[in-house]
C-alpha cells in the first residue's frame, strides 16, 4: 500500500511517503525550493518522494492531507464574524487568503495527481501531529500531548495510543482546548512583541530568556490564566490576532510590558530596554512551562502510562521539554524530529495507514534521514571548475582528516546521506567546529550565521559518553536523540565546553547513537582522541534566512559565500583558499 | 540635464523617516536578489557564471548590510526613535529584486538579459536617488558605493550574455524588456483586482453579515474556556473535509 502524506499552506509544507507502513522518504519543500519556510503547495516534494519510491501519482492507494480546510475556513470565517465590527480588514485578508487556494485542497491535488477523488483524505490538523509523535515512536502505549498556534480549532489536545504486539493500533484524542485559547499563539505574541519573525523567532525567545529574570511572571499569568477545570485560557483583552491581521497584542498588554522591539534594533543587554525584552523572554519562557508541565502531570495521573509522545510546534521547546521530563511524572518523553507541521505529512500517511486503512503495526525507523541524498562526485567537479583543492579520500582519512581540521579549529561544512526531515540539522547537514572557546562561537555568529549573540549552538556527544559531560535525568538521553531538550552541562566541563554552554549553564544536546549517523559518531571518536573530549559544535548547515542545504552543490555554494574552512561531502573534501571571497582571474574579474 | 523623475525622487527621499523605511526595504531586496543569485549560482552548469553569480550574490548581501546600517542609523536619529512609520511601498521608487523569478525555469541566457536590465534600472534609480539628497551626505556615499558596483554588474551581465548567446543577445533582451513590462502590468493588476477585492469583502462584512455576527457572538458566549472532550466520531473518518 502507498500513502502519499501532504502539509501545506501555513508553513513549512512538506511531502512523505509510506510503502507497505514503512516510510520510504519525507521533505520539505523548502528544501527543495530553497525558499524558506515554503508554505506553497509541495510539488517539489511529492515529485522527488514518488521519483525516489519509482512509483507514478497513479501508484498511489491514498493520499493525505494533514488537515481539514473546510474546517479551518469555518474557524477563521467565524473569528471574523466575533469580532465584527473590527474584524473587517482580518476577514477582507482571511477570505481572499482562503478562497485563492487554501480552501480547495482536494481539487488541487486531483489537478496535480490526477489521483481519484476517493483517494484523498483527510485527517485533523492536531490527529496528524499526535501520529506524528506516537507512530514514530519506540513504544507501545503512551500518553499524547499536542500544542502549536491553531490548527482547523483546536490549539491544544490529549490523548492516549496503543500499538498492542499482534492487535491493531489505536490512536485516541480525548480532549482539546479550542481557538481563540492557544499557548502556540500566545508564546508567538511575545515572539512578535520582542520583534522576531513569527514562526521562526520562538527559539531566539528561548535562547534570550536565559539572560532576563522572570520579574514579569506575574503579568504573564494574568494573560494566560488557568481554568476550574485544569486548562488554561488567555485573557483576548491582551491581543488581537484574534480581531486583526496586522498585530497580535493589544494597547492594553503594551502597558503591562512597554513598548515593543523594532525588528531592526539589536538587542543590547546592557541597556534598560535590553533587559526588559530579555526579563520578558525568561517570564513567558517560565510560564509556559509551568503551564505544560502542570498539563503533562495531569496526563500522566489519568493515564498511568509510562511514556509521553509530545507533538506540535510548541514541542520544539527543549526548555519545557525537559522540565516536563523532569517534573511530571514521565518516564519517557518522546519529541519526533519533526514536531512541527511539516511532521504532520508524515503523522497524515501514518494515520491514514495505521487506523483508517488498519494496516499492522511496524516499528518506525528511529532517525530522520529520510530526504534527498548528495552526489559527492558533483561537489568534486564544481570545486576542481573553481580552482580549488579537492580530495577524495577513504573512511578512515576522511574521518581522521576532518577530526585533525576541528581540532586546529577550522569550521567544516559536514554533509553525508540522506538530509534531515525536520528543522534540527542532526548530523547528515551540519555545520561542525571545536565546542571549546567562546571565540569559536563568536566568530560562527560573525561569520557564518550572521546571527544574534545571545542565541547558543547546540553539542554532539555519542550517547555513551553525554553522562560525563552533561547532567542527563532520567530518560534524558531519549529527549536528547534529536536534540529536543536542554540540559546542564556539568559544571566542571563549562570552560572546556564554552562554545556549546549558554550563559545560563545549559546545552541543547544531541546524544548519538553510533546505529543513527556512525560517520559522525566515528568522526566525534576520532575529535575525542586528538582534544580529549568527544564533544562538537553541531549547528544547521545554512545562513540566515535560508534553509539547510540539501544538495552538494548548495553545500558548495553556502561554504564559498561564508567563513567555513573546510567543505566534507561524503568521501570529498575540499578547502577554501580565502574567507568568503569568490577568487576570480583577472580576466574573469573585467568580464 | 536633472531627470524628469528627480522631483517625484526629491519628494520620495525628503522625509527621514520615510527614507529610512526605503532603506530598510532596499536591503530586504537587496538580500532577496542576493538569494535569487546564489540559486542561479547552484543552477548554472556554466563555471564561469557561477562564480560571477556567487561573487554578485555577495555584493548583493554587503547592499543590504549598507542599507540596513544606514536605515538603522537614520531611525535612530529621528527625535522619537520610532518603527519606521509607515513604508507606502508601492508609492517608493526602487530596485524590485528578480521580481519573483524562478531562477530554475530560467536558461542561463534568459537570466542573464533579465538581470542585466534590472541591474540597469537599479543604477538608474539609484543615480537620480543620490542626486536629490544632497543634504544627506551618509545616504548618498551608500548609494554612490552601491552604484559602482551596480556598473560592474551590469556590464558582466551583457558580457556574458554576449558570450553564452552570441547571435542571439539583443532578442533576448528585448524578451526580457517585454516581460518586465508583462510582469508590471501583472503586479498592476493584481494589485486592483486586491484593492476592488477589498472593497467589496468590506462592503459584505458591513452590509450583509452582521445578523451572522450576532449569531456568531451568541454561539460564543455560550462557549467555557477549558477543555473540550473530543467526540469519538472525530477520531473516525478521514473523507470529510469539515
Amino acid at each position: 500500500m502507498n500513502i502519499l502524506g501532504l502539509s501545506a499552506h501555513y508553513h513549512d509544507s512538506a511531502a512523505a511517503l509510506l510503502v507497505d507502513g514503512q516510510p520510504v522518504c519525507a521533505v520539505q519543500e523548502e528544501r527543495l525550493s530553497r525558499r524558506k519556510n515554503d508554505a506553497a503547495f509541495p510539488l517539489g516534494a511529492i515529485e522527488w518522494c514518488l521519483d525516489s519510491a519509482g512509483l507514478q501519482p497513479g501508484d498511489l492507494d491514498a493520499v493525505v492531507f494533514y488537515e481539514r480546510p473546510m474546517l479551518k475556513f469555518e474557524r477563521i470565517l467565524t473569528t471574523a464574524l466575533r469580532a465584527w465590527p473590527q474584524g473587517r480588514s482580518a476577514y477582507a485578508h482571511a477570505v481572499r487568503n482562503a478562497l485563492g487556494e487554501k480552501v480547495w485542497v482536494r481539487g488541487l491535488i486531483q489537478a496535480h495527481l490526477g489521483v481519484p477523488r476517493r483517494k484523498i483524505l483527510f485527517t485533523e490538523h492536531h490527529q496528524s501531529h499526535a501520529a506524528a509523535a506516537f507512530l514514530t515512536a519506540p513504544t507501545d502505549a503512551a500518553a499524547i500531548l499536542t500544542a502549536d498556534g491553531v490548527g482547523e480549532w483546536a490549539t491544544l489536545t490529549v490523548g492516549r495510543g496503543r500499538r498492542p504486539p499482534g492487535g491493531a493500533t489505536s490512536l485516541e484524542l480525548l480532549r482539546e482546548v479550542r481557538w481563540p485559547h492557544s499557548l502556540g499563539m500566545l508564546y508567538s505574541t511575545f515572539t512578535a512583541f520582542l520583534g522576531f519573525p513569527v514562526n521562526e523567532g520562538e527559539y531566539k525567545v528561548m535562547g534570550l530568556a536565559s539572560y532576563g529574570t522572570p520579574r514579569f511572571a506575574d503579568a504573564v499569568r494574568q494573560v494566560v490564566r488557568r481554568t476550574s477545570d485544569g486548562a488554561f485560557a488567555l485573557d483576548l483583552g491582551f491581543f488581537e490576532f484574534h480581531t486583526t491581521a496586522r498585530r497580535s497584542y493589544s494597547r492594553r498588554f503594551l502597558d503591562v510590558f512597554g513598548p515593543p522591539r523594532a525588528a531592526w534594533d539589536p538587542i543590547d543587554l546592557e541597556t534598560e530596554d535590553g533587559r526588559r525584552y530579555a526579563d520578558v523572554a525568561a517570564s513567558v519562557q517560565l510560564v509556559l512551562e509551568e503551564v505544560l508541565v502542570d498539563l503533562a502531570a495531569a496526563l500522566r495521573r489519568e493515564t498511568g502510562l509510562a511514556d509521553l509522545c509530545l507533538g506540535g510546534g510548541v514541542a520544539l521547546n527543549g526548555v519545557a521539554n525537559a522540565r516536563i521530563l523532569c517534573e511530571s511524572g514521565f518516564e519517557r518523553v518522546f519529541v519526533p524530529p519533526a514536531p512541527g507541521d511539516a511532521g504532520c505529512a508524515l503523522g497524515a500517511a501514518l494515520y491514514a495507514d495505521r487506523i483508517h486503512f488498519a494496516q499492522p503495526d511496524r516499528p518506525f525507523p528511529d532517525h530522520p534521514f529520510w530526504g534527498p541524498g548528495i552526489e559527492a562526485g558533483e561537489l568534486a567537479r564544481i570545486a576542481a571548475e573553481d580552482g580549488l583543492a579537492v580530495e577524495a579520500l577513504d573512511e578512515a582519512a576522511m574521518l581522521e582528516r576532518t577530526a585533525q581540521d576541528l581540532a586546529a579549529g577550522r569550521i567544516v561544512g559536514w554533509m553525508q546521506g540522506a538530509g534531515e526531515f525536520g528543522p534540527r540539522a542532526l548530523g547528515h547537514r551540519s555545520i561542525l567546529a571545536a565546542p571549546h572557546s567562546a571565540e569559536t562561537r563568536d566568530r560562527l555568529n560573525r561569520d557564518i550565521k550572521y546571527r544574534e549573540e545571545f542565541r547558543p549552538f547546540a553539542p554532539v556527544v555519542p550517547a555513551e559518553l553525554a553522562h560525563e559531560y552533561f547532567e542527563l535525568p532520567p530518560g534524558g538521553l531519549r529527549l536528547a536523540r534529536f536534540m529536543s531538550g536542554v540540559f546542564r552541562v556539568k559544571p566542571q566541563w563549562r570552560a572546556a565546553l564554552a562554545a556549546v554552554t549558554h550563559v545560563d549553564g545549559t546545552a541543547r544536546l544531541q546524544a548519538l547513537e553510533r546505529g543513527m549517523a556512525p560517520r559522525l559518531h566515528d568522526l566525534l571518536m576520532a575529535y575525542g582522541r586528538l582534544s580529549g573530549a568527544p564533544v562538537l559544535l553541531n549547528t544547521s548547515f545554512n545562513l540566515a534566512g535560508e534553509p539547510i542545504v540539501s544538495r552538494a552543490v548548495e553545500g558548495y555554494s553556502t561554504f564559498r559565500r561564508c567563513g567555513i574552512d573546510v567543505l566534507v561531502a561524503d568521501g570529498v573534501r575540499t578547502v577554501k583558499r580565502t574567507r568568503a571571497t569568490i577568487e576570480m582571474e583577472p580576466e574573469e574579474a573585467e568580464a | 540635464m536633472r531627470s524628469p523623475l528627480s522631483a517625484i525622487h526629491w519628494l520620495a527621499w525628503r522625509d527621514p523617516r520615510r527614507r529610512a523605511a526605503t532603506l530598510l526595504r532596499f536591503a530586504e531586496v537587496e538580500a532577496d536578489g542576493g538569494r535569487d543569485l546564489v540559486r542561479a549560482a547552484e543552477v548554472t552548469r556554466d563555471p564561469l557564471l557561477r562564480r560571477l553569480f556567487l561573487k554578485h550574490a555577495l555584493d548583493e548581501q554587503r547592499h543590504a548590510d549598507l542599507f540596513r546600517g544606514r536605515g538603522v542609523a537614520l531611525i535612530r536619529g529621528l527625535p522619537d526613535g520610532g518603527d519606521g512609520g509607515p513604508q507606502a511601498r508601492w508609492l517608493t521608487p526602487g530596485e524590485r529584486g528578480l521580481d519573483d523569478l524562478r531562477v530554475e525555469d530560467e536558461g542561463d541566457a534568459a537570466l542573464l538579459a533579465f538581470l542585466h536590465l534590472s541591474e540597469k534600472q537599479a543604477a538608474r534609480d539609484f543615480a537620480g536617488y543620490a542626486a536629490v539628497l544632497g543634504a544627506d551626505e551618509a545616504t548618498r556615499a551608500v548609494f554612490e558605493k552601491v552604484l559602482h558596483d551596480e556598473t560592474f554588474h551590469m556590464t558582466y551581465t551583457h558580457r556574458q550574455l554576449r558570450r553564452v548567446a552570441p547571435e542571439r543577445a539583443a532578442t533576448r533582451i528585448w524578451t526580457a524588456r517585454l516581460r518586465r513590462f508583462w510582469k508590471a502590468y501583472l503586479r498592476l493588476a493584481s494589485g486592483l483586482a486586491g484593492l476592488a477585492g477589498t472593497v467589496i469583502l468590506t462592503l459584505q462584512f458591513f452590509l450583509i453579515l452582521p445578523p451572522f455576527a450576532l449569531l456568531a457572538r451568541r454561539a460564543a458566549r455560550k462557549e467555557t474556556p477549558g477543555w473540550t472532550p473530543v467526540a469519538p466520531a472525530r477520531n473516525g473518518s478521514l473523507e470529510r473535509e469539515y
